[in-house]
């Protein structure tokens, strides 16, 4: 910290990937003035972010390692808990990278069944963002309905896996269940019904006003960055490039299916509101399809336990972007490498670009665009280069700080209320306020 | 271009309030299971054979085969074990369900199992006889 | 997307390797160490192969393998260096693909290799900050679990 704090400023705020270290803070993640280790540490210039630097790695379990002492039947449940809401993709990465180094095929009824799963965790991951987005902009009436609806999917899902959200239905070579019988009028009515519901929301966030204040003209990233950052997923495809690996390499039963992969050219968080609606209509068209003409066969093939000697990588789509799974055999009962590399990750560099100049109160929108998978925003600790000003936040005194700062007149009323209620004042409140 | 407005949801939030709510009334209604729910594990003593298939495939390493003596077939001695379940650790796979090739074992519908005793979800139905 | 896989022949030629076909559309490249940066810029700028998915670490006993995973459309293209392990220090190619920043700090992390170019090579990623420094690196065969447990102070869980 030898450099006076306005030559610092100057050299952060100038330019994209200038990666020089000048141009960096030296702002931990050790640092002495930090109660603990932060998520995101985020350098301000008054109410402009300036910079971002990111600090991951808090719910990290070692499964790369324990992977290599367990079979390979027990790998794929271990990384179906990767993640909850992305688990069946997990699973199906992990399962067609080692499908590929035996020599046994998978049945065509199994692709199909796999590929009607993926789209119902896909329209419940989408849903479960939108009202996690409306919650974020203080509007929690859309959080409540949208959750209502996700209902209906986790429903389908239950009667077809037996379990909501880990839905253990991969095997090695195949799916563990059949589709039960008399499932298709069910199916078809849901589907219908969730695209509708898609529709009026998709009509509500156009028009409602405190949604296009919160979300207009916020997070622009152009595209030539966001390719060079490698994003992936919703990320790569809102500033209008073709990424989507359900188009460009064809795994699971997508090259049967009518796929229709939709990019948006407005490249704000208002677009991928809207992108991730007509993403979900385009998936309950697809299981309407595939539950329709669903091939006869058998779903599975029993693969002996020990896996010849290879290595293979294999990439799907989650609902977050794109999954990797590197599978590397010895021959053995147990794998010598496992790798795994979720979208998130691969979002990060782009969701740093997308904060800078944003001001303070638009941060929550913008990180839950990303659709962030790495734990809940707990804690955040902020650096006022004007000022000199270090403070630390929870995510409810951000969120509460950018409700108050788009909608000051809710405020004044809470403040009013509050001064009625006397001494049960929410503490967070009186800080953002 | 859509006209902008506030209160876009009002229509919707007044056929709201004239319905009832969603919310399931559980528990203080029965709930509603689907057919291949996945609750607690049951095994039938009488179709164990302790061959320890289960035990090998478990995931979460829930199985553990207790030795229970010996018996003699012709003029061998073999051993006989049996399975103990804790199921605290259980994740509802049905990994040994699928592979049990004597349909000993099947996930049942109970699953209200939370209970301060770990000694309440130790399941040794097979092993005590 | 044939055309792209005879012009990274060629490239692999002039780097003095070739390409090896892993499997249909899946092929492995080795480049040492001083040719890598030629080739992946050749790969990223000349054959506009973009999208690099990750970076790999494998042990291989004596050394480390350090590999690009990159994709275009159906084809997947895997570029591997090795380093040895008494001297874990790599070119980093955050100038050519500035995405692969975290995927290096992770590398670095795990497997000890040391990006020289990374602007926040020196910066833990995934790791705690309580890890001791004298303790090997973890995803190296070397590093058992159990003493992964007992240096950190985590109570040890079932066998």
């Amino acid at each position: 910290m030898s450099t006076p704090p306005d030559q610092q400023r100057r050299e952060e705020s100038a330019g994209l990937m200038e990666y020089s270290t000048e141009s960096l803070v030296p702002f931990g993640p050790i640092h002495p003035a930090l109660k603990e280790p932060e998520y995101f540490k985020l350098i301000l210039e008054g109410e402009r972010i300036v910079n971002v630097i990111p600090r991951i790695g808090y719910v990290h379990r070692g499964l790369e390692k324990a992977a290599e002492s367990r079979p390979w039947v027990q790998n794929m449940y271990m990384f179906e808990r990767t993640c909850g809401i992305c688990s069946f993709v997990h699973s199906l990465c992990y399962g067609q990278a080692v499908e590929e180094l035996t020599l046994y095929q998978v049945p065509r009824r199994a692709k199909y069944i796999r590929t009607i799963i993926a789209e119902m965790e896909r329209i419940h991951s989408h849903l479960l963002w939108v009202g996690l987005m409306g919650h974020w902009a203080g509007f929690d009436t859309l959080f409540m309905w949208v959750w209502n609806d996700r209902e209906v999917v986790l429903d389908l899902v239950e009667a077809i896996a037996g379990n909501r959200v880990h839905k253990s239905m991969n095997a090695i070579c195949g799916v563990r269940r059949d589709m039960p019988e008399n499932m298709t009028d069910r199916i078809l009515e849901r589907m219908k019904f969730l695209t509708d519901r898609a529709r009026y929301y998709r009509e509500v966030i156009d028009t409602e006003e405190t949604m296009l204040k919160r979300t207009e003209n916020l997070g622009r990233v152009s595209a030539e960055t966001a390719e060079k950052l490698c994003a992936v997923g919703p990320m790569a495809r809102y500033v209008g490039l073709k990424h989507d690996v359900r188009l460009n390499d064809p795994y699971a039963a997508y090259d049967e299916v009518p796929l229709d992969v939709i990019t948006s050219n407005e490249g704000d968080v208002h677009a991928l509101l809207k992108l991730r609606l007509d993403e979900l209509i385009v998936s309950a068209n697809i299981v309407s399809y595939a539950v329709k003409n669903l091939p006869d066969g058998p779903v599975r093939v029993k693969v002996p336990p020990i896996i010849p000697a290879g290595e293979h990588a294999s990439h799907c789509e989650a609902p977050r972007g794109e999954i990797f799974y590197y599978v590397k055999s010895t021959g053995g009962r147990t794998p010598d490498r496992v790798k795994s590399r979720q979208p998130t990750m691969a979002n990060i560099p782009t969701a740093l670009e997308m904060l800078k100049g944003q001001t303070l109160a638009d941060i929550p929108i913008v990180l839950t665009a990303i659709d962030p998978c790495f734990g809940c925003m707990d804690r955040m600790s902020f650096y006022d280069t004007e000022t000199n000003k270090k403070w630390t936040w929870s995510g409810e005194q951000l969120r509460q700080y950018g409700i108050n700062y788009y909608f000051p007149e809710r405020a004044k009323q809470q403040r009013k209320f509050a001064r009625q209620m006397g001494s049960s004042v929410n503490e967070s409140l009186r800080e953002a306020l | 271009m859509p006209t902008r407005k506030v209160g876009a949801v009002i229509p919707e939030m007044f056929r709201h309030m004239l319905e009832k709510p969603t919310t399931e009334a559980y528990p203080f209604k029965p709930i509603q299971l689907t057919e291949r729910f996945r609750g607690k594990l049951d095994i039938d003593p009488a179709k164990c054979t302790g061959c320890q298939v289960c035990s090998l495939v478990c995931p979460a390493s829930v199985i553990t085969m207790v030795d229970l003596g010996t018996r003699k077939v012709g003029d061998r001695e073999l051993k006989v074990r049996r399975p103990l379940f804790d199921l605290t650790s259980c994740i509802f796979c049905g990994e040994c369900v699928d592979n049990c090739a004597f349909n000993a074992l099947e996930l049942s519908k109970q699953f209200e199992i939370a209970t301060p005793n770990k000694a309440d979800l130790l399941m040794n139905k097979a092993v005590v006889k | 997307m044939s055309e792209t896989l005879v012009q990274v022949g060629k490239y692999a030629e002039e780097a003095g390797t070739k390409v090896n076909p892993l499997r249909k559309n899946e092929s492995l490249v080795e480049v040492s160490q001083d040719r890598l940066k030629e080739f992946v810029n050749h790969l990223v700028n000349d054959s506009h192969v973009r999208h690099l998915m990750t970076i790999t670490g494998l042990d291989l006993g004596q050394n480390l393998a350090i590999t690009y995973n990159f994709a275009l459309e159906r084809d997947k293209i895997h570029v591997r260096t090795t380093v040895p392990k008494t001297k874990p220090q790599a070119l980093s190619i955050v100038d050519i693909v500035p995405g692969a920043i975290l995927y290096e700090m992770e590398l670095h992390d795990m497997f000890g290799i040391d990006f020289i170019g990374n602007p926040w090579k020196d910066q833990k990623l995934l790791l705690p900050d309580e890890w001791p420094a004298d303790l090997a690196p973890p995803l190296l065969k070397t590093t058992k679990p159990s003493e992964i447990r007992r240096r950190l102070g985590l109570e040890a869980a079932k066998p």
